[in-house]
């Protein structure tokens, strides 16, 4: 999945010389947190309602009046994504520098805005339940192979995978987690059992002959 | 008094001699209920029409059923959902699911026209079919058709599904209706198909607030299950004030399901089925309308809905089973049926987490509650 599979686009944007007073109204009226302000289609900076509020807060020393330009309280050197940045980049980068967006620039014009909400729901398709599908996990060995032995088992068995999350759980073993498009995940892991994989989801139920 | 709806034809709605949608189950629920000397007498529905069918789904989709069940192959049909390994293609298939489908319209129609009020159909429940596409063995979703029957009667209707799965394809074509109120309990779709049924589907646009989920932990016991029924169903009713209900009493919440994880027994489904009666009686002058569902182990589901037969018919349950019924099915099935009627207690080892699921369960219900009422008057 890359930035321009979840970015939004086009996107909102504001020049450097309109009041703080406008950039808030914009924000309000569209309900957005995060505007890329562009000179023409050129990205100049970033400003975010924290930046807005904090400038006019009664509590800062020299508080900016809402007729002050929005290019002296953004963020002119603002970190920004490509569009074919794989999304888990693009969330590295937004978590090590605390920061709520990314403007997506591509040949050097604006071309898109990401914001966590839409990495949260990059998440949630990922490991999505938006079809038809029932859970099945597997631990499987850390070494070359292993993930093709399980997705061979559905293929021979025609069953759809619609999403696959895998992760590290310690140095010899990933977790995987699948949703199955089948109400028979059940039989299927007894039977994924029987060929020795270990399956975590669903259990076994011992009281069953 | 009862009446019950059946049709051999019902035997037919089977998509192979090993997979888990058996027309024995029904079969063998008959059967136990003619060795316990009660030979049910059912009136026999005509199949649904295929405008019934039109009513509910979309055209090209009916158009891939008939095809395959003509025997023709249809290049595209896992789009619709079929030649799957859940629901593969079978001759047949089209006219098998209408019969269910037409008993289900018929089980409306007595209450509706006739002043039936409780009316068993003995088959169909078939709540995961979508509009476009089959899914977990549901080809026709008789339970939506038959509800738009009854609501263009000017009845309103609480539907009931205690299937261990979440009835998917009900909610969703209903989702907008301001007449029907859903209620689910089921497994939680994080981990048991379909996967919907999360508290927060609440209904759409007029129906907002209506569709009801309560979404249970795997290996939530009855006593549990029950609470959250109880916090829920009359709660719910009561706002709504339907004019009747209709129940999938789906048989796979049993702990001896090989499909799901919920861990009821005989004895919660007779408080659960004596508990619908009684809300049936407060609600709706006693009309209700039940249908079958999922439900996989044989050992289980006949029991289970014999136990709703004899319930609605007032009769009492037996301690034992025949010995007759059960050396007959012992060789079918393959496994030793049990010598009671009710399961053996305790029928599983205790569950190690059961307090957490039990608090899991309550803050389950507690939120969904919490966002419904929002939205009642």
């Amino acid at each position: 999945m890359l930035v321009r599979d979840i970015m939004t686009s086009p996107v909102v944007v504001i020049s450097p010389d309109i009041t703080l007073q406008d950039a808030y109204q914009t924000m309000q009226e569209k309900g957005i947190r995060h505007l890329p302000v562009v000179d023409g289609k050129t990205l100049v900076g970033v400003v975010t309602d924290r930046d807005l509020r904090l400038a006019t807060s009664a509590l800062a020393p020299a508080p900016f009046p809402p007729g002050g330009k929005v290019s002296a309280v953004m963020c002119k050197t603002p970190y920004t994504a490509d569009p074919a940045d794989p999304v888990e980049d693009a969330a590295r980068t937004m978590r090590e520098k605390k920061i709520g967006c990314l403007p997506v620039v591509d040949a050097g014009l604006l071309a898109g805005i990401i914001t966590g909400l839409d990495l949260l729901d990059a998440l949630v398709r990922m490991t999505g339940a938006d079809k038809p599908s029932g859970r099945l996990e597997v631990r499987l060995q850390d070494r070359p192979g292993e993930m093709a032995r399980l997705t061979s088992f559905m293929s021979l068995r025609n069953l759809n995978i619609h999403s696959i999350l895998t992760y590290p759980e310690s140095a010899e073993a990933i977790r995987t987690v699948l949703r199955i498009g089948s109400i028979e995940v059940r039989p299927l892991a007894q039977d994924l059992r029987h060929a020795g994989f270990d399956v975590l989801w669903p259990p076994e139920k011992p009281w069953l002959p | 008094m009862a009446s019950v709806i059946y049709h051999p034809a019902y035997q037919n709605y089977s998509f192979g001699e090993d997979h888990p949608f058996s027309p024995l189950r029904i079969e063998m629920t008959l059967d136990l209920l003619d060795a316990l000397g009660h030979s049910v007498r059912a009136a026999e529905p005509e199949p649904a029409t295929r405008a019934d069918i039109l009513g509910v789904h979309e055209e090209n989709y009916v158009n891939c059923v008939e095809a395959l069940s003509a025997g023709r192959v249809v290049a595209d049909c896992e789009d619709f959902g079929l030649g799957t390994p859940d629901n593969p293609a079978f001759q047949g298939m089209d006219e098998a699911a209408r019969w269910h489908v037409g008993g289900t319209l018929h089980g409306a129609r007595l209450i509706c026209d006739q002043g039936e009020r409780v009316v068993l159909q003995l088959g169909g429940g078939l709540h995961h079919a979508r509009r476009n596409c089959a899914s977990g063995f549901c080809i026709y979703n008789d339970p939506a058709i038959a509800i738009n029957y009854l609501t263009r009667q000017g009845l309103w209707v609480a539907y009931l599904d205690i299937d261990v799965h979440h009835c998917d394809g009900v909610q969703q074509i209903l989702y907008e209706d301001m007449r029907v109120m859903t209620i689910s309990l089921h497994e939680s779709g994080r981990y048991l198909f379909p996967g919907a049924g999360d508290i927060h589907e609440l209904g759409a646009g007029t129906g907002r607030g209506l569709k009801l989920n309560v979404p249970l932990e795997p290996f939530t016991e009855g006593e549990s299950y029950l609470e959250a029924f109880e916090a829920v169903v009359p709660a719910a009713l009561s706002q709504f004030r339907p004019g009747v209900l209709v129940i999938q009493a789906g048989a796979d919440a049993h702990y001896d399901d090989p499909l799901a994880d919920l861990m009821l027994t005989t004895r919660d489904y007779e408080k659960i089925f004596r508990r619908i009666l009684e809300l049936a009686e407060t609600f709706t002058s006693g009309r209700v309308l039940f249908t079958l569902g999922g439900g996989y182990s044989l050992r289980a589901v006949p029991r289970v809905w014999a136990l709703l037969y004899l319930i609605i018919h007032n009769l009492p349950v037996p301690r034992d089973l025949p010995p007759a019924w059960r050396d007959k099915w012992n060789r079918v099935v393959g496994s030793q049926l049990p010598r009671t009627f009710h399961d053996p207690n305790p029928g599983y080892p205790s569950i190690s987490n059961r307090a957490e699921i039990v608090h899991r369960n309550r803050e389950v219900t507690r939120r969904l509650l919490d966002a419904a009422s929002h939205y009642w008057p």
